[in-house]
């Protein structure tokens, strides 16, 4: 038999065999394994995979809660998040999810939910039966979001907190005896003294999605509160002439100058971090994470203390002369157990401790953003001001947060970002924009 | 009867045969590993991605079987789609033939009597070997209209049209992107260059100059075709590149605004784990695929295979 008899045999072989891996594809479901947990023995490991906290702040998580739970060991890898989704994906679907994963409230959550584990036994069992009322209220609805209709189980329970809003830039509004605008025409006047001065009015890193978004949900917010959940579900349509206000309202923006020049191109992180802490930002759109700006090492001078910065509610753009008194926000990240893991009770204990016990302290001191759980505070602030912030946050607006940061649907959300991209850049109309997120919508399953 | 007797004669002939048979075939059980793993890594992945494009899936569970639907909505109506091939075209065109360009024209300069050669030698290098994420961030600072490098130096010098939105304007953000790319890798041309002028006879040089060719007829009729391998090299590394590009658009634009920097990896990217649509961005990678396929075979016809250094 020659060589090229054997190839002639062999490569069909192989190709069948191919095709018999195959068959392990998309028409199969990849049902994650449960496997029933070991009897405790020993030390038990628990692993946790996440983007947020970052190490730093994971590590001092960790620390704290293996000083009181010394039978059990966390192992924790911090990825950033396109490398977080990358894992989190390949994990599920080869069935080695880790024991504790972060997940964003809806569209995320939603995607992973046949692989998570309900955590009301979790929470019950740890907090009692009113486990429900140590949370922010908008943390638990936000957990929900998106499951299908009869379906109350939490999948993930809120670890941090965040509102979004602007911030203005505190030394250089006192030097020109401004006040943070409530209006669109006091935005305007902002506008007119630091243009020209090598200030930017408002500072938007508008590259990423993200922070576009984040300026487009307070302006809907603004002309027509909640809407936009009901054309999520389909009771409102991304056409009506509220949506596209809004968007020619985010036009106006970039038209009056408002917003800097060349937004499209700076990266919300770093570009427009830099920018601001170099205090070349009069106002920027964050949220309530800004504050972790001055934890991190070696602050500049507008962040160390946090004496450099001060939120505000998004102007009123409708006339009525002052902003909503409710914001938009809900959960920064949250924490889910996987339902294949072996070591659910332990996993439990982790969490739970990360949310509201020794390991959740440690996370609140590097004020990474606002706790999910009502009445926990950072153990020391550097400033008076620092402490004023945190708790405007957490005693004035995080009861007011009534409105979701996020939308459920992906599609949904990468078309009104693409949308605004598009509008900012001129290259299609507002009408033609919320066009284009209606025809990414379909109806909730 | 002694032991010799006891051997059969047709069964020694089959050990003979079988001896030989082996002998004949012992170089096909060499390439059985390299089998195995084209078979694994090569050909699985291609017929389970082509499988995947047929069916709207999310990744993870079941999925739909939806024929050719994801490639009828790609060719009909993906707007990103459309203009990450389109993208693919530009980057192709516009950064292998300048790479190459002012790769030869630095290695030419570089490779004679200058002082300093190696100090530039390492300069111009250098970009090659640094992190696209780092270049990335570095140019986003470079380009930004709002107090970057570029923009200050058209305000300072009066040279307005440095104040540019190079890369926030959809119009300029691909060639923006491009620009960066070729300033990255003109020095890793110029490396190859390098390498293929110093390996090029002197005598043929020397004939050349006593038969009276002046620098340019020099470098026209003898030095440029002579590093043919170099240039096909650098045509196929270019083309990998050009497909395999994702870190720097990711940091730089991430594929806006609008898409109008899309390139194919990072829409596959967007869609498989942002949009979790694993299913189109699968049949987007079949596109990626083919295109490659079609690259490949026209560089090994028309512009023949010989890569190698060392013809």
């Amino acid at each position: 038999m020659t060589i090229k008899k054997v190839l002639i045999k062999l490569v069909p072989l192989m190709v069948i065999a191919s095709m018999l891996l195959i068959a392990c594809g998309p028409g199969q479901v990849t049902t994650p394994i449960t496997t029933e947990q070991p009897p405790a023995q020993g030390l038990v490991t628990v692993t946790f995979r996440s983007w947020s906290p970052i190490v730093e702040t994971t590590t001092k998580m960790i620390e704290a809660f293996e000083a009181n739970n010394p039978d059990v060991k966390v192992e924790a890898t911090i990825f950033n998040y396109p490398e977080y989704i990358v894992d989190l994906k390949t994990r599920a679907a080869s069935g080695t999810m880790a024991d504790i994963v972060g997940l964003e409230p809806g569209a995320l959550t939603q995607e992973y939910r046949d692989y998570l584990l309900p955590l009301q036994d979790c929470a019950e069992k740890t907090w009692g039966a009113n486990w429900k009322d140590k949370f922010y209220p908008i943390g638990i609805d936000q957990a929900r979001l998106g499951n299908p209709s009869g379906d109350e189980s939490i999948y993930g329970l809120p670890a941090l907190d965040q509102t979004i809003n602007l911030w203005y830039n505190v030394p250089l509004f006192e030097e020109a005896n401004l006040e943070p605008p409530k209006t669109y025409d006091e935005m305007l006047k902002v506008a007119e003294y630091f243009n020209g001065k090598g200030i930017a009015p408002l500072m938007v890193g508008a590259s990423d999605g993200w922070l576009r978004r984040d300026v487009y949900m307070q302006l809907i917010h603004n002309i027509a509160p909640g809407k936009i959940y009901e054309a999520e579900v389909g009771n409102a349509k991304f056409t009506d002439p509220e949506f596209v206000e809004a968007m020619k309202w985010w036009k106006r923006l970039f038209d009056d100058k408002i917003i800097q020049e060349g937004a499209l191109g700076l990266s919300a992180y770093p570009g427009s971090m830099e920018l601001i802490e170099a205090g070349k930002a009069a106002m920027f759109p964050m949220g309530a994470w800004w504050q972790q700006q001055a934890t991190r090492p070696n602050p500049p001078p507008l962040s160390k203390g946090f004496v450099g910065y001060a939120p505000f509610r998004f102007p009123d753009v409708t006339g009525k002369g002052s902003p909503p008194e409710d914001l938009l926000g809900g959960i920064d990240v949250m924490l889910g157990i996987s339902k294949n893991s072996k070591n659910a009770d332990a996993a439990c204990r982790v969490l739970t401790d990360f949310i509201a016990g020794a390991g959740a302290q440690a996370l609140i001191d590097t004020i990474n953003d606002l706790p999910a759980v009502k009445g926990l505070n950072p153990s020391s602030f550097e400033t008076q001001h620092q402490e004023e912030v945190w708790k405007t946050f957490t005693e004035d607006w995080m009861p007011k947060v009534k409105y979701a940061r996020q939308l459920r649907d992906a599609a949904v959300k990468q078309a009104l970002e693409d949308a605004l991209a598009a509008v900012a850049a001129g290259e299609i109309t507002p009408e033609q924009a919320m066009e284009n997120v209606q025809k990414a919508w379909t109806p909730p399953k | 009867m002694t032991s010799i007797s006891m051997i059969n004669p047709g069964q020694s002939q089959r050990t003979l045969a079988i001896g030989k048979a082996i002998r004949k075939n012992l170089s096909f059980f060499f390439v059985v590993p390299a089998l195995v793993l084209f078979l694994v890594f090569v050909l699985y992945p291609i017929i389970y991605i082509f499988r995947a494009s047929l069916y709207e899936w999310n990744g993870l569970s079941a999925g739909t079987f939806i024929r050719l639907n994801n490639y009828i909505q790609l060719i009909t109506s993906d707007r990103g789609f459309h203009l990450a091939l389109r993208n693919s075209f530009y980057w192709t065109f516009l950064t292998i033939f300048p790479q190459m360009f002012l790769g030869f024209i630095l290695a030419y300069i570089l490779n004679s009597r200058i002082i300093g050669k190696n100090i530039f030698r390492m300069i111009f290098y250098m970009p090659a070997i640094i992190s696209p994420i780092v270049i990335g961030i570095v140019w986003e600072r470079i380009y930004n209209p709002f107090g970057g490098l570029l923009a200050d130096v058209g305000r300072v010098t009066g040279l307005a049209f440095l104040q540019q939105s190079y890369v926030s304007d959809p119009k300029l953000a691909i060639f923006s992107c491009i620009a960066v790319n070729v300033w990255q890798w003109t020095g890793f041309s110029m490396l190859l260059y390098l390498a293929g002028l110093q390996g090029l006879s002197e005598e043929v040089l020397d004939a050349a100059a006593v038969d009276g060719a002046n620098l340019l007829q020099k470098i026209r009729h003898v030095v440029w075709p002579m590093l043919r391998h170099v240039h096909l090299t650098l045509i196929l590394l270019g083309v990998i590149g050009t497909l395999q590009t994702f870190a720097l658009i990711f940091v730089l634009t991430k594929g806006g605004p609008n898409h109008a920097s899309e390139m194919l990896p990072t829409y596959i990217f967007q869609n498989a784990f942002q949009l979790s649509q694993m299913g189109y961005a699968s049949a987007i990678s079949v596109v990626l695929l083919l295109l490659a396929l079609i690259l490949s075979l026209f560089q090994v016809v028309v512009l023949g295979a010989r890569f190698s250094l060392h013809e």
